[in-house]
């Protein structure tokens, strides 16, 4: 089946002033980028994307996911995983942890094979009980993305997340990104300042301009 | 140029090779701090040891031996104090924690969190005493609850007899125990999160828990707790070592056949049998010996539960019945509130009460005789409270801002150990040590005329300084060190930057600490009552012995003069910076 995220007619407001207009379709695998300057709405849109816009701010229209109306959904039942700039890994549990945290609940062992087959493929082998603390920057962000990659979402949400990477770190896990949100087939949305992250999504690419 | 490179490198790396007075005042200001502490604490509780096994010389009686523990093993009823000890100091306090839990759990990141602050944090303010008498008005067979229900529902028509609020089952005690310990311990917890890094990561993780599909509660214990509870493990182990040996609480809600150990011990030592201290001494061992069982109890369940539900962070399931618990919550909250509420109104009501017959929901007439009447002999206790709370708070002001300078003379925090004994008179049972004290005081009689006064301050400092010293620590860490750079490239002495630069910037702060300081002097019963000797009676000395003897109308006025007092202070705090920035923009 085609999996797709589909926002509709969406209006979104800060205290009644019209901040942004979207009405965009992204199917699975493809990668939507949205660029813009700050207070362009761009975060504010991934806010409500996930069901957590503060107050202060309202939109209207809708978002569907995978041809159902998510858009009065609360956050924790929607099934759109977010990668933040920072990894935000929980720091009280271990990598295998974090990624089991992730996980729907299900046999202890599988769970367990099928975390130590993920970071395998990613290269972290033999990192499963390390403390998150004690992880480079690119391994940090790998285990982020396994995180939310085996929460198993309908789509994904990435909120700048090369930003906090120097450059060559930078490339090799946004093709790593990329490479898993093609192979899972999600619709993807990001959000970023930087063009060659846009050029390297290969999708359509939005500019949002600062609305006054 | 010798001052700048001297205070640059003081701040830098720790060197200090400074004479200057003020200095050398704050470089020695933690010893006296550790003096200040340990001598009152230790020597209270070696004065407690001694004659606990019968060497008290100001009793003439030098035997050393077991004579006190066994007249206290032979009390009747002894292992009913106990019970009653330990079942009010732990239910309460884990009532107490969990009912903090679940708020934080089902309103964080919620507009509802701040909501529910700004209605409890007052409550911290009250006084034990003051709260006790409110609780007790309430749930008394004629008070505002059988009032509000009587006689349409439960039908009835005359005051029935009822047990509470003295009840032989503690269930008053832990009743107000427990109110008067939720809000602190909420206060504790959200200004851990509101530390700005500790709180915008947990604020953050819990997000993304929400995103991996995490019901905001199970979120909440998953994510945020593990990083949170050990922020909260002092304040908790200082709640439960409270509730475990305070006598505020249990002289006004508890019963008297027998009392909570901690109440039967005073009694023994304000008894006129001078043989009875011996026994009140082995009494406050094993209340030191039950508190801190208590603490190790809860240390190892802590260890327990971790162990129990290592496994279950990771075990994928999100969902453990979040929305039954998040109605359970808003009722549980709101019966908490309306509680509170009701006390309150009673206490006003009963205070301004003329004739008021069962079951009336409120009074036939009002009357301000009690105010008058209690504003007549109010003199006496009112100028003790206000001049002993004033003393200690400028003391502990003074004292922490000294001991917070010397960090940033020498760059680094106050070690550990002195870190900690500034929190052990909140941990050891203020009961054990306190007698202790007053041994010591009546061995060492000096002969001044004030010297009672001098004795209740260094009592009250005990427990004020743990207070303002929590208050002032992270404002005066978070200061900007460049002011004082700046400063002192300029020229300016290290006493000059400390009063002219530093304090100015700290005003509101040191409001906000002594108000807190003051309104924690106006609360203390025991080491008034102790130290004093008696002698000094303050609101809140008056208040308790009226609360079971003199008619309920005098008791509420008291008890509402007591939580006057520090709301004035607070007051004061908000409204002066207000003032005093507008007199200077003109």
């Amino acid at each position: 089946m085609q999996t797709s995220l589909q926002i509709k007619n969406l209006q979104l407001f800060r205290q009644n002033e019209l901040l942004l207009r979207l009405n965009e379709q992204v199917n699975g695998g493809e990668i939507l980028t949205l660029m813009g300057p700050s207070g362009s709405g761009k975060s504010s849109l991934l806010n409500w994307l996930t069901g957590a816009l503060p107050t202060g701010f309202t939109a209207e229209g809708e978002v569907w996911l995978n041809n159902n109306n998510i858009t009065q959904v609360p956050a924790h039942l929607r099934h759109v995983g977010v990668l933040y700039q920072d990894a935000l890994l929980f720091s009280h549990l271990s990598v295998a942890g974090n990624i089991a945290f992730a996980m729907p609940a299900g046999n202890k062992k599988q769970r367990l094979e099928k975390i130590e087959d993920a970071l395998e493929q990613l290269g972290l082998k033999g990192l499963a009980d390390r403390h998150t603390d004690n992880l480079s920057g690119g391994q940090q962000a790998r285990v982020a993305l396994l995180r939310v990659l085996l929460s198993e979402p309908k789509a994904i949400l990435l909120d700048e997340p090369f930003s906090k990477l120097d450059s060559q770190l930078r490339e090799d896990t946004r093709a790593l990104v990329f490479e898993q949100i093609r192979y899972h087939q999600l619709p993807a949305l990001m959000v970023t300042h930087d063009h060659s992250d846009a050029k390297a999504a290969g999708g359509k690419v939005i500019t949002l301009n600062k609305t006054e | 140029m010798t001052v700048t490179n001297k205070v640059q490198v003081n701040q830098t790396q720790g060197v200090n090779h400074s004479t200057d007075w003020f200095t050398r005042v704050a470089t020695f200001s933690p010893k006296f701090l550790l003096l200040l502490l340990i001598v009152p604490v230790f020597g209270g509780l070696i004065g407690v040891l001694l004659p606990a096994f019968g060497w008290a010389p100001a009793l003439n009686q030098y035997s050393v031996g077991l004579q006190g523990f066994n007249a206290l093993w032979q009390t009747l009823g002894l292992t009913q104090m106990i019970s009653l000890s330990i079942a009010t100091g732990l239910i309460s306090t884990v009532l107490a924690f969990v009912i903090t839990l679940m708020i934080l759990a089902a309103f964080f990141n919620s507009v509802w969190l701040d909501r529910i602050q700004q209605i409890l944090s007052p409550i911290l303010v009250i006084p034990h005493a003051a709260a006790a008498i409110a609780v007790g008005f309430l749930i008394a067979p004629s008070g505002m609850v059988s009032r509000l229900f009587s006689p349409w529902l439960i039908g009835w028509e005359l005051a029935p007899h009822g047990i509470f609020p003295h009840d032989p089952y503690g269930i008053s005690i832990m009743l107000g125990l427990t109110l008067k310990e939720l809000p602190f311990l909420l206060l504790m917890a959200l200004g851990a999160l509101a530390q700005p890094e500790l709180g915008k990561k947990l604020r953050q993780q819990h997000k993304v828990a929400l995103n991996l599909g995490y019901c905001p509660i199970t979120a909440f214990f998953k994510v945020v707790l593990p990083s949170l509870y050990p922020l909260l493990r002092l304040p908790l182990l200082a709640v439960l070592a409270y509730a475990s040996s305070s006598v505020e609480m249990p002289l006004i809600l508890g019963p008297n056949t027998p009392p909570t150990l901690a109440v039967a011990i005073m009694q023994w030592f304000n008894d006129v049998d001078l043989n009875l201290r011996i026994k009140a001494s082995a009494g406050a061992l094993l209340q030191l010996a039950l508190t801190g069982g208590l603490l190790v109890l809860w240390l190892l369940g802590e260890k327990t539960v971790k162990y129990l539900f290592c496994e279950s962070l990771t075990n994928g399931k999100r969902e453990y019945g979040g929305t039954y618990w998040q109605i359970i919550t808003a009722i549980v909250t709101t019966l908490v509130i309306v509680f509170i509420a009701l006390a309150l109104v009673g206490l006003v009501l009963w205070s301004v009460a003329g004739f008021w017959r069962f079951p009336a929901t409120l009074p036939d007439s009002f009357t301000l005789i009690h105010w008058q009447s209690a504003v007549m002999q109010i003199g006496e206790p009112l100028f003790n409270s206000l001049l002993i709370g004033i003393i200690t708070t400028l003391l502990a002001i003074a004292l922490t801002l000294l001991c917070l300078e010397y960090e940033q003379i020498k760059g680094k925090l106050l070690s550990r150990f002195t870190s900690l004994i500034i929190y052990i008179p909140l941990l050891v049972p203020s009961i054990a040590f306190l007698f202790g004290l007053v041994w010591i005081q009546q061995l060492i009689t000096v002969q001044v005329s004030f010297i009672s006064y001098i004795n209740v301050i260094i009592a009250h400092l005990l427990f004020v300084l743990p207070y303002v010293f929590l208050s002032l620590a992270s404002s005066y860490r978070q200061l900007d060190p460049r002011f004082a750079i700046v400063a002192a490239s300029l020229g300016t002495k290290p006493s000059k930057v400390f009063f002219k630069v530093k304090l100015p910037q700290l005003f509101v702060p040191i409001l906000i600490a002594s108000a807190l300081g003051l309104a924690i002097s106006f609360g203390q019963y025991l080491p008034t009552l102790l130290a004093g000797g008696g002698r000094i009676s303050t609101i809140t000395t008056e208040a308790i012995a009226l609360a079971n003897g003199a008619s309920r109308r005098t008791s509420a006025v008291y008890a509402l003069m007591q939580m006057l007092l520090p709301l004035i202070g607070f007051i004061l705090a908000w409204v002066l910076p207000k003032f005093i920035y507008k007199a200077a923009r003109r």
